[in-house]
């Protein structure tokens, strides 16, 4: 009864200290974003008088006129030069518009227009998030021997103690992750992507490895992308790599709380090791096999597509 | 290399499971390719329309208003665009439009970030708010994750609780616990699906003003985290229409998406659940076929090994009583050593014939002995077995 009342106490605390970071958040976005915001308020101002004041144009048939430019603009149709001869919806768009689907990382700068194409992300989202999750879940399942369990117990027999093994072994894991997933595609997109600066490339991995999407930097959008169907691939492919790997980490990080009683002190559930075999191995070689490792995972990945969140919850 | 077995086990699941692992993602890969030509089929179409269409309102435009040439609109369009994507809406006057960053929406903004949805109607434009945002998320997403986790965990034991009261309102009905499962799993579902999904489209489209598909579709892709953005509830995204939004709206929005993710994840994690045993299932059965046969051949060995084992035996157990009863012969024939074998001589001897009698029978010689030798044997009143072992002991 006791265990009861102080889960419903934690999960309170929780709620309270979420709301509390959500505040936070708000304060900081709104202080930071706010002056630019009216500063861009006031140019566009500027730029209509003008335009307004050198031409014959009404006021009424330019609100007008930007109107439908704003809602062409929703579904990513750009009024700018001739028609541009990029489509949003060739195969390799779409295919790129059903991956971020399946991810959830739904970026939105394509959403689909019509009803039935509405409808049929219903399904098509439905089925393949679960499925993706699986995929991923599955995937990682088969790296965590090789790169987890394997150098950790390596680590072990060349003299360190189970805590600091499983410690440093992330630390590498995260930089090692980090170079290659985050500054390195950063790099790559600033050569490509004529307009991103490296910190845009830096934002726009992280946005998109946790499944955030926002949508304000998407790939192969520029007119004039060369390859763009083997470039829309690769990002894929990247895509798919990276949240991988952030699943890994957070495996990796949540094996590593157990072990340092972290889980027991928040009363979280612990890493769930699945059925297998081999996944019943403790990081800890034999050291600490005591640890039973049964209870559900609570802990969802931050990536995908899957997970309840999908992403942040369990992909475990 | 010899294996232990457990490694042996691990090796072929290790294979098994890359087999399988390789296979999912194939069809992931297909799934991904036929809903891009479904994608495709369903939405250019549309796309070329909508360019037709602001095509020749751009030409439409400069034919009215000779003034303007074609550059001057480039440049003002352009502007217009990058004003719209910072989510400044230059229609109308700019004055009295609300701005996009006051305390409630970033409020909406910070949330969307946290639960990964990530709308993206509204995004940071400056480098300060991107690199806050990044490490804003680094923080927030697991402290989300940890809180959908505890949500998650009271909606399942309110599950549980509502099976076992389903429970025992079926207990008379003497239906099998599956069906009692299925059932409330379908129950659950529907339940979920109505509280969390239909009723929250039915107030969308009553509030926002949107269709009954497209409010459908906003709350699945809301609730799997995908966000495209294009429809945002309480961000007034339907163009040209103006909704004063109560001020409990947005916060309520954002209770339902917390509670909604909740129940997503549980679905998902049944759904997960249900492929593992089915897994589960199909490797059992064939872990199962793959212990049979084990099983058998253990069993033909061991036979073998107990065959051999009792014919030895057999043979060993015949050999030594054939030895002993020639020692027995040997010794009674004039070569034993024992004097005490003088005036019970006689009854020994009398046992003895009766003794070499029993041993000639236990050796299986089948000598059938008359019933006169056990009333002389029975007048020297030693028992037969006591008897048989005492002599047995004087001839080692």
């Amino acid at each position: 009864m006791r265990s009861a009342g102080r889960s419903w106490l934690l999960l309170t605390g929780f709620i309270l200290f979420y709301v509390i970071y959500l505040l936070f958040g708000a304060l900081i976005f709104s202080s930071i974003e706010r002056p630019v915001e009216e500063k861009l308020r006031h140019d566009m101002e500027v730029l209509k008088r003008e335009f307004l004041n050198q031409s014959c144009v009404s006021a009424a048939s330019l609100d007008d006129f930007l109107l439908r430019v704003l809602a062409a603009n929703k579904y990513g149709v750009s009024v700018l030069g001739n028609v541009s001869v990029t489509s949003n919806w060739d195969l390799a768009a779409s295919m790129f518009f059903a991956n971020t689907l399946v991810t959830t990382i739904g970026y939105g700068q394509a959403t689909p227009l019509s009803d039935t194409g509405k409808a049929f992300s219903i399904f098509y989202a439905l089925i393949g998030v679960p499925f993706t999750m699986l995929v991923l879940t599955a995937c990682v399942q088969r790296l965590l021997y090789p790169l987890v369990l394997a150098p950790v117990s390596l680590l072990q027999r060349s003299g360190l103690e189970p805590r600091s093994a499983t410690a440093f072994h992330f630390m590498l894991l995260l930089f090692l992750v980090v170079l290659c997933f985050f500054v390195a595609p950063a790099a790559i997109f600033t050569v490509v992507e004529g307009s991103w600066t490296f910190l845009d490339g830096i934002y726009f991995c992280f946005i998109s490895l946790c499944t955030i999407g926002l949508g304000d930097f998407v790939p192969g959008m520029q007119s004039g992308q060369k390859y763009r169907p083997l470039y829309l691939g690769s990002v894929m492919v990247y895509l798919f790599l990276g949240l991988m790997m952030m699943y890994l980490l957070l495996r990796t990080f949540h094996k590593l709380s157990d072990i340092h009683g972290l889980t027991t002190l928040l009363q979280l559930p612990r890493c769930e090791d699945s059925d297998s075999d081999e996944d019943r191995d403790p990081i800890v070689d034999r050291g600490e096999a005591s640890q039973s490792q049964t209870e559900k995972a609570a802990s969802r990945p931050l990536e995908p597509g899957s997970q309840v969140s999908y992403n942040t919850i369990s992909k475990g | 290399m010899t294996l232990t077995p457990q490694e042996e086990r691990e090796v072929v699941a290790t294979v098994m499971k890359w087999k399988t692992v390789t296979a999912i993602f194939l069809l992931v890969v297909l799934y991904l390719v036929m809903g891009a030509a479904v994608f495709r089929s369903l939405e250019q179409p549309h796309e070329s329309e909508q360019r037709l269409a602001i095509l020749s309102q751009k030409l439409q435009f400069l034919s009215r208003h000779s003034c303007v040439n074609q550059s001057q609109l480039e440049e003002l369009v352009k502007q217009v665009v990058s004003a719209i994507r910072s989510g400044v809406n230059p229609a109308g006057t700019l004055t009295n439009n609300s701005s996009l960053w006051d305390l409630s929406s970033a409020f909406f903004f910070a949330g969307t970030v946290i639960t990964t949805i990530g709308f993206g109607n509204i995004s940071p434009h400056t480098e300060g708010g991107r690199i806050f945002c990044i490490v804003y998320a680094l923080l927030g997403i697991p402290l989300f994750g940890f809180l959908l986790a505890g949500v998650g965990d009271q909606l399942g034991t309110i599950f549980g609780k509502g099976i076992d009261k389903v429970e025992k309102m079926f207990v008379h009905g003497e239906i099998s616990q599956t069906k009692i499962w299925v059932i409330s799993t379908l129950l659950f579902v529907l339940f979920g699906c109505l509280l969390f999904v239909a009723l929250p489209a039915a107030i969308f489209k009553h509030i926002e003003g949107w269709s009954a598909l497209e409010s459908l579709y906003f709350v699945v892709i809301t609730l799997t985290t995908i966000g495209f953005g294009d429809f945002v509830a309480g961000e007034n995204t339907t163009s040209g229409s103006d909704i004063e939004y109560m001020d409990y709206y947005k916060p309520v929005v954002w209770f339902w998406i917390l509670v909604g993710l909740a129940y997503f994840a549980a679905i998902l994690s049944m759904i997960g659940d249900w492929l593992k045993v089915i897994s589960k299932r199909t490797k059992e059965e064939v872990g199962e076929i793959r212990a049979h046969a084990a099983e058998w051949t253990a069993n033909v060995s061991a036979e073998f090994k107990e065959t051999r084992r009792r014919v030895s035996i057999e043979i060993h157990d015949k050999f030594q009583r054939a030895a002993s009863i020639k020692r027995k012969l040997s010794s009674e024939l004039g070569f034993s050593p024992a004097s005490e074998l003088t005036l019970p001589k006689r009854t020994v001897s009398v046992n003895f014939n009766n003794e070499r009698d029993r041993n000639e029978k236990e050796a299986g010689l089948h000598c059938s002995t008359p019933s006169a030798t056990n009333g002389t044997l029975t007048m020297n009143g030693p028992d037969p077995e006591r008897g048989e072992i005492s002599i047995i002991e004087h001839l080692k």
